[in-house]
Order: C-alpha cells, then structure tokens, then sequence
C-alpha cells in the first residue's frame, strides 16, 4: 500500500488550545515548502531544543549541520549534538531571542546576525513563548519545523503524529 | 505622661469622645533616617534604570493585544501603538507591573490582616522577637530608615506600602506612563514592597506566635498525601493566613484532639501550621489540592487566602465536605455565620442544608472546625464517599479512551495522558505512576475529553499504589538568619569560598515533576552551596529520597553555613532570605543600611553571590518576590513556563561598555567580567540550569580563592550537564589564581592556544590576556555618590 500523502498543514491549532496570541498566527506550511524557505534565507540559524529524543530527529539535524546550516543548541541539547559529532554553539534559549534582538549582536561566527531563525526539538510552551519576542520585536522570519503548531512562527508544520514529523523533516532536508 | 492608643471620654462633657489614634514611639526616631526613607515611586528610579541599562528588558507577550478599555481591543503585534498611545513594550511593562503588583498587595494585605488580628489579641506593644539577632527587620530598616522595635512599629510601615500600592496601581490607567523602563522601575519597586510586606508578615508572627526563632535544628514533620492517617476524621487547611487557623489549633491542643483528629495543612498555611504547632501534617505543595480533595479524605475544609483554587467549594461539595471560609479574599458565595451559635453551624453543615459557612469570628473557627469534622468523619466514611473510580470503572474509562488527544493539547504542560490512558488499558499503569508526578493537578484535562473522561481522577487512580507511598520529611521553617551567622559566614560568601546562596522558592509548576528541585539541590548541596529553601519547594524537596530512604532534610543540617539545607518557612519567610543580604552588608560589611536601598543594593549586586531559582513559579506572588530580588541585586533563575511573565532582565556579556564599574577608592573605571550576567531569566532543563546556577553566583568582588571555587563549579557542571567546557569560562578568568587546581595546565593551555593569552610556562603565570587584575581592595560600584570624596 502506497504511504499517506504526507500534509503538515493539517492540524494547524495551537498544541495548548489556550495559546491563541492575537490576529496573526503562523501559516500552515507544507514540509517542501518549509525547506524552500529555509534554503532561500541568506543567514539561517537551526535553534535546537532538549526535546530531541525523539527517533530520527539527530539524524535531521545532523543533515541539516551538514548541509551548512549553523546550530544553537538550546537548553540542555548540547551534549546531544556533541555525542553526534554535530559542531553546535550552547545558548540559552532566553538569551538568544535578546541577542537576536540586537542589531549590534555579530552571532556566533562573528559575521552579524541571523534573517532565519528555524525551530525544532523544544519545549512547546516554552519556544511558543521565546518566538513571541523575535516575533513582536524583530523582522527575523521565524520557521517552525517542530512537530506542534505554533502560532507565534510565521511558518509552522501542524500538529502532527510522530511517524510523520519524520517524514516531513526529510522532505525539508531534500530541498537544502 | 504616656498616651497610649485609645479611647477617652471627658468627663462632664456629654457626647464627646476622644480617639488618639496611633501614638508616635520614641524609639521609632532613634534611627538615622539615611538617604531614601520611605521612597516614593521616583526616589529609586536612578538605580533602576542603572540595572535596567545592564539588564535590558526583553518582553515576550502572551497575548499580541490589549483590551484595557473600550478604545480596543488594540492590535500591537510588531510593536504597534494601541488607540491610547502605548506600544507592545510598554503595555508588557504594564502588564507585568500590575501583575507584580497583584502579589505585593496579596503579601501585604495578609501582614495587615495578621497584624490586626496579633494586635487585637496581643496589643500594639508587644516586642518584636525573630531570635538573637539585633537586626530584626532588615528590610524594612534599609526601606523605611525606622528600627521597628514592637509589633505596632509595623503599622506606619504597612501605611507606607499601601499608599505607594495605590500609587503605582494608578500609574496602570490610560493614557498615562508611556516608558517601559518607568514601568518597569514601578515593577521594581512594587517589588521591593512585596519584600518588606512578606517581612511583616513573618516577624509579626514568629514574635506572637511562638513559631521557630533562627533555629537552625528545628524538627521534622510529615509530608505527602501518604503521610496522612485517614482512619481519622480528616481536618485539612489550605492557603496562607495563620490567623484563624491558630484558634483551631489552640483548641485541638485545649481539648487533647490531636490523636484524634489528623489535622493537615496545603500550601503555605500548612508550613506555618508546623511552625505553630508540630503535630499538624504538611499533605503538599499547591498542585497537590485538587488531587487531595478529590481523593475525599478530607472531611472538613478550612481555607484562608491566596493560593486556593477558586473551585474548592463546587469540588468539596461533590464529596460532602463543607468548607469553612475565613477571609475576605476567598467568600465563595456563602453566607457570613459569624453571629451564629457554633451547633447551629454545624447541624447546618452535617445536615447539607449548607455547603459550608463563612465566619469571621476565629475563636468560632477554633471550635467549629475539629468539632465539625469529628462528626463528619464517621459520617462521610459511613457513606463510602470518594471521587476516585473503582478497579472496574478505571478498566472501563481507560478503555473508552480514543486516543484522540483533546487532552494533551488541553494540558499546560502537553502530558502525554492518551499514551498511558492506553497502556493502563493494558493493564500497565507505569505510564500513570510517570504521569501522576509531572501532574500539575490543574484539572484543565477534564474538560477536553469529548468521552467524559474524568481524567484527573484517572491518573490518581492509577497511581494510587504510588500515591500510598508518598511519605516524606521536612524540616519546619527555621525563620530569619541569626545574626551570629551572619558573622560567621558573611566573609565567605563575600570573597566567594563559599560559592553561593542557591534559594530554590516558590511554587509547584514545575516543567518535568518536582524530582528536579531535588537533584538541583543536591548538586548544589554537595557543592558546598548553601540552599535555602520556602514555599511549595521546601514541600516537595522533603518528598524525594535517596537508596537508604532518606531525605535531604535528613541528609544535610540547617545552620547557615556551606553545604547546609535550610527551610526558612512559608512564601512570607521569603523575606528572611534577602533580607539576609542586607545582613552581610551591615554586619560584614559595616553598612550603614538605614534607608539606604540603594547602597545596599549595589553590595549586594556586587559582592554576594546569591541566586534565586523558583524552577515552578505561577504565581504573581513568585513574580514580584523575584522582581524585589532583582532590585536587590539577587538575580533570579525561572523555569521553562518562566517567560509566561511576560518579561525578563537579561545581560549581553559580549556588550562590554555595559559592564564597566566604578572604583569606590578613586572613582576609577573599570572593565569587569559579566558578573552576575544576567538578572532574570528562564532555563529549559534542571541540566540547563545547573550551570547557570553556577555561573550566576559570580561576583566582581570574588577574591581568588572564590573565584578558582565558583569556577571549578561552573566548569564542572557545564561538562557533566552540557558535555562541553563552557565557551565563557575565560572571561571570568582575571589571573592565574583563580583556575581551577586540577584542570590548571590544560587551561593555560587553551588560553593560550585559543584565546591568544599571554603565559610564563616557568612560573606558570598569565602575563596578558584578562580583562581586569584581581585587586583585593577593589570596591565595585555602580553608583556615583559613593565614591570617595564624591558631592551628592
Ligand atoms: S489601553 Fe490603549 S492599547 Fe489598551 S485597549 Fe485601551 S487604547 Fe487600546
Ligand atoms: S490535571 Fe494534570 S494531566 Fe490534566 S491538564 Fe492538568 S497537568 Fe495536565
Ligand atoms: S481526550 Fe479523552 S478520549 Fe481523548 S485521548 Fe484524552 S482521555 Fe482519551
């Protein structure tokens, strides 16, 4: 039998139903489509969360590094990414939205701030809260490739089972 | 002549009567009065907005509109300017003051309402006794210039704070403040209010009530929902207020109730509870109160105020348990009894014909309560009542469950309830036994279920068999740091060798169960940190043991020095913590701390290592506790649910002119490493937050053997938490003194390899690289006045 055509745009409801934060709320995007972005964004960040236990997802991430993408690794993901081999810089996740705030801020190769900020492995509430600052105080395009709808992205898979959230995170990769 | 405070009449002269209010104590003027006695909003706001250009505010909205009044709802996404004027920033300053503001009045109001109530049972003369300390209200001498001396010292004060409350909550109306930085210097103070409040409210009763005066070896006490005998009538308090519960406990202990009656406390009422009276019971912190009612063990309800659920009636009266209401904060709808006979109360109460009684009059409550729930007791168990499901029901709900998910969208904290719902099914209840502890028990689940579940129930059904188990031990709340210790640890924590005060405070929202306050403290134990401890945290701290069974209370002693665990109390004891930096300041330090905020404040920020860490904060109460800290100079560490609040004060160590300071000696400036980096800020994980910890009890004025302990700390716990050697490590290196012993030649090394340092390999010496030279005599300051010979 042929697989389900893969849609992450269904779904699209905050993952705490509550967390309805006003008239503009992320579009839905689909995983092609979320990869295209990514590749077109002329300086990208993948900020990394400590949920990453998840099957696959290091693997994602690790094509995602490899592919030249620079990783934050946030919270308590660092040691992680390092068992992996993948080259990431620890910030706190707090910390980084303020830094990201700041255009005097040269981000962590020394070259100047970041256009795209990519999210994916966090705490829900936790990320949805953070990307409210870069959402309200900056012009950086914020990209959720979680597997919860966040409507303080401006692009965000919906909610989605966990066999495909693997699925849509290879078909972004293919489009890097 | 002494005028005290009272009533007279003049004789011959009919119908006059003359009210002396309160009478001014001789004592009270004793004191110099300082530079800010008593300040008004503006007085401080220099050295606010010194933090704030530091610690820049960095707001995350909850909410992208404002619907203050009928010009909106307004649309402020992007920052935008509602209809008034206000943009985002400002309106989340807004926000987040008059949230602040909402637990500084909740603290305050609870010292007036005890303060009226010791008053009226001890009289206004009655002398203020913490224990052997001569400074006895720290807070409130650096605060208010005054050294209260009795309990009727404290009225002024409480005057003060409920004037500058109504000020600031003015400042909210539209159309007025249009600065996020004022509002968040009306935050600030607003904070240090809610300090001085709590302080009142904790000495006032610790001196009348007889509860632990700076005792460092105060008793253990049970704890956990497994610790109460529920063969006997079950009389639970839950909130804050001591008040009217002491009258229960004074007539249980009267009339010898106490084996008869198991009396149990929740929230923070049940630490005070403790410290009253060492026979009552602690069931929990606040996510606690739901499960606990639901499990119908409690067979009388008494609640005060503050941290009680607003449901506590509509659950209660499911289960027949009537609820006795004692305040004005929480009435619930019933009706005042408090002129009614006692018997007539309780044939209302036992017969249904009421759902419970609100009273006013305590010494009713005294003896209403156990005598009510020595009836109620026989006569709930007779009818067999509980909420929980029975092993059939629990089989039939968990297999009509649809794996739908409504409920973990529905749950703050995204629990995965449709997996262990299916697994108990199975007939594996692991998943629940999990689940049971990172419960916050919100019970917002219950209403998502499109099958009726009652989920809630569920859970602690099925962890029923861990839940038998949850038996703890908590040290009763010792009260303030004595001044004796204060001189015995003060230069430790002041030139670092002791590497810091850890508080780990406020309430239960945790992100991942509260097993995480207990690993933290336990590193932090092991550390030599000294942890203290209040609140919901102190609660759950006790419920977790190691291989031999025993708790941390058990593990690590409770004197004010290296390595020890210290319960200081409830929320209001919260006090005691930062006020025991003004202590080091004045008694280490020899400053002069009468109406001196600001001095004060830039020693502390400057030379005590002291970190505040509320990993489950939900309250506003937690939030202005953490802003008073945050003016105060104590930075404060938040968990993930953390940035709910909206706004947090963050450094940028790479920003160095935001960390330039003063010589006090000279006026000299210099470049200082980020120390502490920042003032309030959130973490994802307890490995996140470990270092952090670490990190954040840095201070300019470690000296070297501090430095190389703080920085071993810091060090070691990145690589074990984070697996990495912290990237910032070398910047809080001023010489080659302060690395750590073990690892030293390595990190010459890197120093020099990757940083471009300078080395003597002969004699192991740095020769260029660090920022700063260590410099013993160095007297850090941010404030230009204080430096010698400076004019105001
Ligand atoms: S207070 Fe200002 S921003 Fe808020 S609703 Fe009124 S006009 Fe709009
Ligand atoms: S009661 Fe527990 S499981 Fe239910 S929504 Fe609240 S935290 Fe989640
Ligand atoms: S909402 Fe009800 S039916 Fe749906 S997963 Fe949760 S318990 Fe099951």
């Amino acid at each position: 039998m042929a697989a389900k055509v893969l849609d992450t745009t269904r779904n699209a409801v905050p993952f705490d139903r509550a967390n309805v934060p006003g008239p503009k709320m992320a579009k839905a995007v689909q995983a092609e489509m979320a990869g295209k972005l990514i590749s077109k964004a002329k300086r990208p960040l993948l900020i990394i969360g400590s949920a990453i236990s998840e099957e696959g997802i290091v693997d994602v991430i690790k094509s995602m590094a490899e592919k030249g993408i620079p990783v934050a690794a946030t919270g308590s993901s660092l040691k992680r990414l390092k068992d992996e081999g993948i080259e990431a810089s620890y910030v706190n996740l707090h910390a980084l939205v303020s830094y990201l705030k700041d255009p005097n801020w040269k981000g962590f190769d020394g070259n100047g701030g970041y256009d795209t900020a990519i999210f994916l492995g966090h705490t829900y509430y936790y990320a949805s809260q953070l990307m409210s600052t870069l959402k309200n105080f900056t012009k950086i395009k914020i990209i959720s490739i979680d597997r919860h709808y966040h409507p303080n992205a401006q692009q965000s898979f919906g909610n989605l089972k966990p066999e495909d959230f693997i699925r849509a995170l290879d078909v972004v990769i293919a489009q890097l | 002549m002494s005028i005290k405070k009272n009533r007279f009449t003049i004789e011959n002269l009919e119908n006059v009567q003359i009210n002396i209010g309160r009478v001014v104590s001789s004592h009270e003027a004793k004191e110099s009065e300082g530079p800010t006695p008593a300040p008004e909003i503006h007085d401080l706001r220099d050295w606010d907005m010194k933090l704030l250009e530091r610690y820049e505010p960095v707001y995350s909205p909850v909410c992208d509109m404002c619907c203050y009044c009928t010009y909106g709802k307004c649309d402020l996404t992007g920052n935008k300017e509602g209809a008034c004027g206000i943009d985002m920033e400002a309106h989340q300053a807004r926000e987040t003051m008059l949230k602040g503001l909402t637990g500084t009045a909740a603290h305050s109001a609870h010292g007036r309402h005890l303060l009226n109530n010791l008053i009226e049972r001890f009289g206004e003369d009655f002398p203020i006794d913490v224990g052997p300390s001569n400074l006895k209200a720290p807070l409130t001498q650096t605060i208010m210039g005054i050294k209260p001396e009795t309990i009727g010292d404290f009225i002024p004060v409480l005057d003060y704070i409920e004037e500058q409350i109504t000020q600031l909550l003015a400042t909210a109306h539209t159309g007025q403040e249009g600065s996020a930085l004022d509002f968040e210097s009306k935050a600030l103070h607003a904070g240090m209010l809610d300090h001085m409040g709590m302080e009142v409210a904790d000495i006032i009763q610790v001196s009348c009530l007889g509860m632990p005066k700076s005792q460092e070896d105060t008793p253990l006490v049970d704890i956990g929902m497994g610790s109460i005998d529920s063969t006997k009538p079950v009389l639970l308090c839950i909130g804050h207020n001591i008040a009217a519960v002491a009258y229960i406990m004074d007539y249980m202990e009267e009339h010898d109730l106490f084996d008869k009656i198991e009396l149990a406390g929740l929230c923070c009422t049940a630490h005070d509870m403790t410290r009253y009276n060492e026979n009552a019971k602690i069931v929990g912190p606040m996510s606690k109160q739901l499960k606990y009612i639901r499990s119908g063990i409690p067979d009388v309800i008494v609640v005060d105020e503050q941290c009680v659920r607003a449901d506590v009636l509509r659950e209660a009266s499911k289960l027949h348990i009537p609820v006795i209401a004692t305040n004005d904060k929480i009435m619930y709808g019933l009706s005042n009894r408090s002129k009614d006979e006692v018997d007539d109360i309780i044939q209302d109460l036992i017969s249904g014909d009421q759902q419970g009684a609100l009273l006013f009059d305590y010494e009713k409550v005294g003896e209403l309560a156990p005598r009510l729930a020595l009836k109620m007791g026989p006569i709930r168990k007779e009818m067999g009542i509980t909420a929980l499901p029975d092993d059939e029901e629990f089989k039939k709900l968990t297999s009509s469950c649809s794996q739908c998910g409504a409920c973990v969208i529905g749950c703050p904290n995204g629990l995965d309830i449709d997996k262990a719902m299916e697994a108990a099914a199975g007939g594996d209840l692991t998943l629940f036994e999990e689940l049971h502890d990172k419960c916050n028990g919100c019970g917002r689940c219950d209403f998502e279920c499109p099958k009726g579940i009652p989920i809630l129930n569920v859970i602690e059904k099925g962890a029923l068999k861990f839940i038998r188990e949850e038996k703890g031990k908590v040290r009763i709340g010792r009260g303030q740091i004595g001044d004796p210790e204060i001189r015995e640890e003060g230069r430790n924590l002041v030139l670092g060798t002791t590497p810091g005060i850890i508080a780990i405070v406020g309430c239960p929202n945790y992100p991942d169960g509260s097993h995480d306050i207990y690993e933290i403290a336990e590193e932090m134990l092991q550390r030599s940190y000294i942890v203290v401890t209040s609140g919901c945290s102190a609660m759950d701290l006790g419920m977790h043991k190691d291989d031999e069974g025993k708790t941390l209370y058990e593990r690590y002693s409770g004197r004010f020095i290296k390595g020890n665990l210290l319960n200081i109390g409830s929320c209001v004891s919260n006090a005691h913590i930062s006020a025991t930096t003004i202590k080091v300041a004045a008694i280490f330090a020899g400053r002069d701390i009468n109406g001196n905020f600001e001095e004060i404040a830039d020693y502390v920020l400057n030379r005590i290592g002291a970190v505040g860490l509320a990993w489950g904060a939900y309250s506003q109460k937690a939030l202005t506790i953490g802003t008073g800290c945050n003016r105060l100079g104590i930075p404060v560490v938040l968990g993930p649910h953390g940035p709910k609040y909206r706004r947090a004060y963050l450094g940028k160590p790479y920003n160095k002119d935001k960390w330039n300071m003063m010589d006090a000696r000279d006026g000299s400036v210099q470049n200082v490493e980020p120390a502490p980096e920042h003032m309030l800020i959130s973490a994802e994980t307890k490995a996140e937050v470990m270092p952090m910890l670490a990190k954040l009890c840095f201070r300019p004025s470690d000296n070297n053997l501090g430095r190389m302990i703080k920085l071993t700390h810091y060090i070691e716990m990145s690589e074990k938490y984070l697996g990495v050697l912290p990237d910032d490590w070398y910047i809080y290196v001023r010489s080659e003194a302060d690395l750590p012993l073990a690892k030293k030649e390595q990190l010459l090394k890197k120093l020099e390899e990757e940083h471009g340092w300078k080395i003597d390999w002969d004699k192991k010496k740095i020769l260029e690289g660090p920022t700063r030279k260590v410099d013993v005599s160095f007297q850090p300051t941010n404030v230009p006045r204080l430096v010698k010979g400076a004019t105001e």
